[in-house]
């Protein structure tokens, strides 16, 4: 770390996790009443209460560790001190409150309604101006020495700002459920496929370049090829969800043909992680946990949103699958792969940084076992929610079994997601345990 | 490499640029598709409820939302009008067990623009979604899909199949006749003043007659 605005990151890595800890707790609670038929908190917690927070502290936990990388980065590569610290810190309140305000009011049915976007409008407003400020102070960065911009920081910057756009999209009430819907896409999926990995490749493509000590040449190189390819395939592909809502019958055909090659891109990213994790092998000091949670990301990666992705996208699947389990096993399996375990990556990358902690002191086995805790009981949580959504497409969509019936048949396989959750929350505890011994500053001040 | 740069910028400028065509076409044929005159105040008024008690992340709607309770898209063809404007008055008393939806204490003035809201969704042209179900097509009486569309075998079960909460119904032409089983339908209470099933009053009187019809055929 050479500058010491840098150390905004782990005020945001700071508040970031006990949100990641709190959504896992409302996973939790949610699956419990898929398996217990009997539900005690339907009148103060019912599963829509649950559900809702669980996913605005997915979606808010990924911003705010994204955001603090983002900061770190931005100095590192511009070489200069963020613009200003006062207003990252002002950016940070701004959201938290909001959060938490947002997250209160679902308990009092104060809500928008409309899935991953139920902050009421106000908050939404709210949130749009921290993000406004977030945007002022990142390119006011760049622009304090902008002849350091490089491709990657151009990106990053490219891929915020469309984030923020496609947010605007989601404030409106529309009459029309399936206009509302058509937009409402706009946000969630030009997001996920779009913006975030924007945002996930320049981030990536700097861990790799510090880390592994690849070119920055041949790195940026496929940066660039990885973005285009998302933007020409994820933006027409938004259509694999114009398939049942309404819309023009064309879109089952534009949908299919540019969302099937939607996996391409993300197959890029994975062999360059793979080609610069093999480099690495050639460095005297390498920041393993960092390499290792990178690396295992670029693989889930490329298998939750690539491979489970495809295997749903195309319509004559996607009539029989939409809307069940099976889209519950790849939400999971893409948003862990492709931001949760990135966001954690950079965790490792970065800490250690800012705290002067080298990784080697005798606790790789905390480090380990979280990595383990919670990779493989997400694998098995992905597992679980598949095989359910298998039986579940066959009983009720093609047997034509009523759905509260075929629910129960499903119980056993949404019992084995509800104990890989329980593991899972274990493995979050761990890395938060870790993540705190890697982030508190050595006693002996003055590291730099 | 440069020329190859450019041309994969240009394309996927291209790409956006088609996709707000697209856009824009889709938009104008959206209000034909979705019936959009249609809407009237009560449809919307049935949207903002619907999104005011965050019905859709329980429910899927246009298939999208929480996976936890059934898809609404064609609830209003499927359970019809009586049944869901007192299911939706008192969910559990329809659902006395299992996975249940929170009783709202809806008012009539609520009721109303929800069902005018999901009417209007299950006459969305949908491009066939959701499939018809290509299993066991068996040849039942229309007495049984009333049965089933009205949801009797929660606390009913025929042949083994239904719930335990309720006599159950294999035998029932043999205990009652026809005028029984409709004052049943009618007005529980007649029969059992502290009965725990609704009343069917509301469904229209030709289901009421089949319905009574098949349990008197069940000897
Ligand atoms: C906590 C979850 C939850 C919420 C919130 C919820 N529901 Fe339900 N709903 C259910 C469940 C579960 C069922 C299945 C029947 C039962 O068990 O009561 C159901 C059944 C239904 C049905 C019957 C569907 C069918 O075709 O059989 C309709 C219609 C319905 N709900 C409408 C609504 C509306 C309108 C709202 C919002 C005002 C709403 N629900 C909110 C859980 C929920
Ligand atoms: C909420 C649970 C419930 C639902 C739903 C329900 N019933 Fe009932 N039903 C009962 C109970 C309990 C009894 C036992 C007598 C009583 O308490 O009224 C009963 C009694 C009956 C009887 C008389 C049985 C006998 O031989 O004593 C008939 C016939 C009947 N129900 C038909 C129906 C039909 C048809 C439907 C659907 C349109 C239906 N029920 C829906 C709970 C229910
Ligand atoms: C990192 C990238 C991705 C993430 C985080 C992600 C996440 C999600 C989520 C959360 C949903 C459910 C949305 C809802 O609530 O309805 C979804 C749906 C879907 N995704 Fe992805 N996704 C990603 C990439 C992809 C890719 C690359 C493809 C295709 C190749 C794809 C295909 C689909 C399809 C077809 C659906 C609709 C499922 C349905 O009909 O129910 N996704 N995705
Ligand atoms: C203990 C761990 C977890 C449990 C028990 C859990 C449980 C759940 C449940 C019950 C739902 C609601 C699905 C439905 O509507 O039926 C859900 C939705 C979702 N969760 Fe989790 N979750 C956990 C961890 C995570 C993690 C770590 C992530 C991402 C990094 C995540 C991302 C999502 C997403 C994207 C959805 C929406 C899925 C969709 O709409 O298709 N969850 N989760
Ligand atoms: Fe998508």
């Amino acid at each position: 770390m050479r500058y010491q605005s840098q150390k905004l990151a782990r005020e945001y890595f700071w508040a970031a996790l006990p949100l990641f800890f709190l959504q896992v707790v409302f996973g939790i609670l949610a699956s419990i009443k898929y398996v217990w038929g009997f539900d005690p908190l339907l009148n103060s917690i019912p599963f829509n209460v649950a559900r809702t927070i669980h996913l605005n502290l997915l979606v808010f936990w990924l911003l705010l560790a994204l955001m603090g990388a983002t900061y770190y980065m931005v100095a590192d590569e511009i070489q200069t001190e963020i613009y200003s610290i006062r207003l990252a810190r002002i950016q940070l309140g701004i959201l938290l409150a909001s959060g938490v305000a947002a997250i209160l009011g679902y308990f009092f049915q104060w809500s928008f309604g409309m899935p991953f976007l139920e902050q009421p409008t106000l908050i939404k407003v709210v949130i749009v101006v921290g993000a406004l400020i977030f945007l002022y102070n990142i390119a006011m960065t760049m622009f304090r020495n902008h002849h350091q911009l490089t491709g990657t920081t151009a990106t990053l910057l490219g891929g915020m700002v469309m984030l923020a756009v496609m947010f605007l999209f989601g404030i409106p009430f529309m009459p029309n459920l399936s206009t509302q819907y058509y937009f409402w896409w706009w946000v969630i999926h030009l997001w996920v496929e779009g913006a975030w990995e924007l945002i996930a490749a320049a981030l990536v493509a700097w861990a790799l370049i510090k880390l592994t000590g690849v070119s920055r040449r041949r790195v940026e190189g496929w940066v660039f090829a990885e973005v285009v390819l998302v933007l020409l395939t994820g933006i027409i592909g938004t259509g694999h969800h114009y398939y049942w809502i309404g819309t023009p019958h064309y879109w089952l055909w534009w949908g299919a043909i540019f969302s099937a090659a939607e996996p391409l891109p993300i197959m890029l990213m994975l062999v360059d992680a793979v080609r610069s994790l093999l480099k690495a092998r050639t460095l005297a000091t390498v920041n393993t946990m960092a390499l290792a949670w990178l690396g295992a990301s670029a693989f889930v990666h490329f298998m939750g949103a690539g491979v489970w992705g495809f295997g749903q996208t195309l319509p004559q699947i996607n009539r029989w699958t939409h809307g069940t389990q099976i889209t519950a096993s790849h939400g999971h399996f893409a948003f862990w792969g492709a931001y949760g375990m990135l966001a954690i990556a950079l965790m490792y990358a970065i800490l250690p940084e800012i705290s002067g902690r080298k990784q080697r002191n005798g606790a790789e086995g905390l480090s380990f076992s979280a990595f383990v805790c919670l990779n493989l009981s997400m694998i098995f949580m992905v597992m679980a929610l598949l095989i359910a959504g298998i039986v579940q497409v066959y009983l009720q969509r093609v047997m034509g079994l009523d759905f509260l019936e075929v629910q129960n048949q499903l119980r056993l396989w949404l019992a084995v997601r509800l104990v890989a959750g329980g593991v899972f929350t274990v493995g979050a505890v761990l890395l938060l345990g870790d993540l705190y011994r890697l982030a508190r500053p050595l006693p002996a001040a003055g590291s730099a | 490499m440069t020329t190859s740069r450019s041309i994969l910028s240009v394309l996927t400028i291209i790409s956006a640029v088609v996709f707000l065509g697209m856009t824009i076409d889709t938009l104008r044929k959206l209000p034909a598709q979705t019936h959009s005159d249609q809407i009237s105040a009560q449809v919307v008024e049935g949207k903002r409820l619907w999104q005011h008690y965050d019905c859709n992340d329980c429910h899927t709607i246009l298939g999208i939302g929480g996976y936890y309770a059934p898809d609404v898209t064609k609830s209003y063809t499927v359970r019809g009008d009586a049944w869901l404007r007192q299911f939706l008055k008192d969910p559990a008393a329809m659902y006395p067990t299992g996975r249940q939806m929170p009783n709202f204490h809806l008012t009539d003035a609520q009721v109303a623009p929800l069902l005018a809201y999901l009417k209007w969704v299950s006459e969305v042209d949908t491009n066939g979604w959701p499939p018809a179900p290509k299993g066991v097509a068996r040849q039942e009486p229309a007495g049984h899909a009333i049965f089933l569309a009205q949801h009797c075998n929660t606390c009913h079960a025929i042949q083994g199949s239904g719930g335990t909460l309720a006599p159950d119904l294999t035998h029932e032409g043999s205990r009652h006749d026809q005028a029984w089983i409709l004052d049943q339908l009618n007005d529980p209470r007649s029969h059992k003043a502290d009965s725990i099933m609704p009343s069917f009053a509301q469904l229209p009187g030709t289901e009421k007659d089949e319905l009574a019809e098949y349990l008197v055929s069940l000897k």
